[in-house]
């Protein structure tokens, strides 16, 4: 008999008690999984959306995030010819996000507007029909809900409303513009309806002044292993803009979550700690009431490493099995979860806070196993201790 | 009852310190604890401002330097803050008697929902908000805070009840030589049982104390360090007797039904074999 039938054949014996510890480890198991996805998953998930259209650095105004506030920094041509003028630099792009306003019958619908150089973009997917040229001063480009909120669809017109003025109840600027496309802009939230031009348009609508605003500035660098090495050339050349990297950001969005992922290191131990007392406990009851079986394999010529590895694979055995559960359990409730916190207002709908992947699986497995087996040590340790002549002499009266 | 009006900008301020030069005609200032610790700021000191990093120049004097409320919503994003009196922030900003926003204050009796619906109506360019209303907006994120905070506990609470059962039960099975001899000595089966489900019992209440005071540690241990990492007053985690009372009430029937079932197992059993020769 092996080690492994030895040991399945022990857990078999009790089979409600042995029900009952894998049903623990697995929902141990199962938070534990959902843990390692969240710790990792909330800061690979943001990095990959970032990096959706492959820009790994952002130019801002000085003192704030992209798109934190409604902050601008002025002479964005000029700064864009600069970074296009660098060799280092693939391609670079200035975007403009704003309130505005669409028409629709007599009424006004709410929309964001993005104001975009199409020559070099880095916010959206096209999803129907046309992108907008680099001087399609005529053009728009809308989202699924700003189509649907404006009634509007590929060739249509739609008339765009900017700078209200509450006291004279008035709007400055209106244009009526052509919908080129449907796109997809990455950083929305679920149901935004947004609309983009092309960054001269959308800076008159924004502002009185023809003054050249943008609220960031996207680079693309040609090669990705330069592109820490470029935010630092151009924070010094820019000193009064903020100039993040893919890297930075993601830092200062881990921080802002902090919470989730301090959250998830506690509840992952506490996963831990759980499978630790189950299998502990329930191999040692069990090794208590075999004593005369271990006494007697003892007596036979078994060694004591036979006996102390057969315990463990007991324990590795039970973790297994309730781990292979609790991955299925796990991959359930992260859905049911990340349903929950992705509903956070104003998160963009391409962001996700737990994501399932390969290396969270394989190191939620091997944390289990090795659990599973420093879990068996101290049965092990009281099998391998347990006097054969006084076990065997108990056992017999 | 109140209302505000809301337009839609905001202003960006940047600030930069310069030395202790108070000066007449320069606009007063109060600054928040937080950020006069992190510029070395006093009262009496002179900083300047601007509304973008490349235009931070005009002065201001520190006035006054406040402990702000504790607020939720602002301890992930470590803004800092600055007040200003209104006509020299409109100044500093370029536009005079422009307001992002202002206040209501209706006659008792008066409807915050009709009075910000005939608002509404009167123009465009701003919306009419009751009090309630950006109170229920603005606490959107910690709902869904709520919401995973109440979908982990239902996970531990499965995950905890399924320990219990299982630590119960093994509990009671280790007594199958006491009950074996028990029985040999002429115990009633009834008797076995209602022991047993008392020692049960003792069990999950005692785990239940010491689960409370493990909460309350924790709770003390959570509340000492988000404070601390985050600088505020605020309360992380509350336990209320109504908690203490579910987890209480929780653990105990969870006990009771799992020594209950493990008892009623044993007590079936016959002797001989709970004594090891059947």
């Amino acid at each position: 008999m092996s080690g492994l039938d030895w040991s399945l054949k022990g857990l078999g014996r009790h089979r409600l008690r042995t029900a009952l510890s894998v049903a623990g480890i697995a929902i141990s198991a199962a938070m534990l999984l959902d843990m390692v996805m969240l710790s990792g998953g909330i800061e690979k998930s943001f990095a990959e959306m970032l990096l959706a259209k492959g820009y790994q650095i952002r130019l801002t105004p000085k003192g704030t995030l992209p798109f934190d506030t409604e902050a601008t920094l002025a002479g964005a041509g000029n700064i864009v010819e600069t970074l296009r003028r660098d060799p280092a630099v693939e391609s670079a792009g200035a975007i403009l996000g704003t309130s505005l306003y669409g028409r629709r019958g007599d009424s006004l619908v709410t929309l964001f507007g993005y104001g975009i150089q199409p020559e070099a973009q880095a916010l959206y997917r096209l999803q129907d029909g046309l992108d907008l040229a680099t001087n399609d001063t005529t053009g728009v480009l809308l989202s699924e809900p700003a189509a649907r909120l404006l009634n509007a669809a590929v060739g249509d017109s739609v008339s765009l409303v900017g700078r209200l003025d509450p006291q004279v109840a008035t709007a400055v600027v209106s244009r009526r513009l052509v919908v080129r496309g449907i796109v997809g802009w990455v950083y929305d939230y679920r149901g935004q309806p947004s609309v983009g031009t092309v960054l001269r348009v959308m800076q008159s609508m924004a502002r009185p002044t023809a003054e050249d605003r943008a609220s960031l500035l996207m680079v693309k660098v040609r090669d990705d292993a330069m592109a820490p090495a470029v935010a630092i050339r151009l924070r010094s050349q820019f000193p009064r803009l903020e100039v993040y990297s893919v890297a930075d950001l993601v830092s200062f969005f881990k921080r802002r979550l902090v919470y989730f992922r301090q959250l998830s290191y506690i509840l992952g131990t506490m996963s831990l700690i759980v499978t630790v007392l189950l299998v502990t406990t329930l191999l040692t009851i069990t090794i208590n009431e075999r004593l005369g079986e271990i006494a007697t394999l003892r007596a036979i010529g078994v060694s004591r490493t036979t006996i102390v590895r057969q315990v463990l694979i007991e324990g590795v055995a039970l973790t297994v099995i309730g781990g292979g559960l609790g991955t299925l359990l796990g991959l359930g409730t992260a859905r049911y979860l990340d349903g929950i916190l992705t509903s956070f207002p104003g998160l963009p709908a391409a962001f996700s806070f737990f994501v399932p992947r390969p290396e969270s699986l394989t190191t939620a497995g091997l944390v289990l196993l090795v659990t599973g087996f420093l879990a068996g040590l101290y049965p092990a340790w009281l099998a391998a201790r347990a006097p054969i002549a006084a076990t065997l002499r108990a056992e017999a009266t | 009852m109140s209302i505000r009006l809301r337009q839609s900008w905001c202003l960006a301020m940047a600030l930069s310190t310069v030395g202790t030069t108070a000066a007449a005609q320069i606009p007063d200032v109060a600054l928040e604890r937080r950020l006069a610790e992190e510029l070395g700021l006093s009262v009496g000191d002179t900083l300047q401002l601007g509304p973008a990093a490349d235009s931070v120049s005009r002065p201001a004097v520190v006035s006054a330097i406040y402990e702000p409320k504790p607020d939720p919503a602002e301890i992930a994003k470590r803004e800092r803050h600055v007040r200003l009196h209104l006509p020299d922030l409109a100044g500093m900003l370029g536009q005079p008697d422009r307001i992002d926003r202002f206040g209501i204050g209706l006659q008792p009796g008066v409807s915050p929902d009709t009075a910000a619906a005939v608002l509404d109506r009167s123009a465009f360019g701003y919306r009419a908000y009751t009090s309630r209303a950006i109170a229920s907006e603005s606490s959107q994120t910690f709902l869904v805070v709520s919401r995973f905070h109440r979908a982990i506990a239902v996970i531990t609470i499965v995950a905890s009840a399924v320990f219990l059962l299982c630590i119960m039960l093994l509990k009671v099975e280790e007594r199958r030589l006491d009950a074996a001899i028990m029985r040999f000595v002429g115990v009633r089966r009834r008797t076995i049982f209602g022991a047993l489900l008392l020692e049960a019992a003792v069990v999950a209440a005692v785990g239940s104390v010491v689960g409370t005071g493990l909460a309350y540690a924790a709770g003390l241990a959570t509340n000492t360090y988000y404070r601390r990492f985050f600088d505020t007053a605020l309360t992380f985690s509350l336990i209320t007797p109504d908690i203490v009372l579910f987890g209480v009430v929780l653990s105990l029937a969870l006990g009771l039904v799992a020594g209950g079932v493990a008892a009623w197992r044993l007590v079936r059993t016959r002797p001989m074999v709970l004594w090891g020769r059947g």
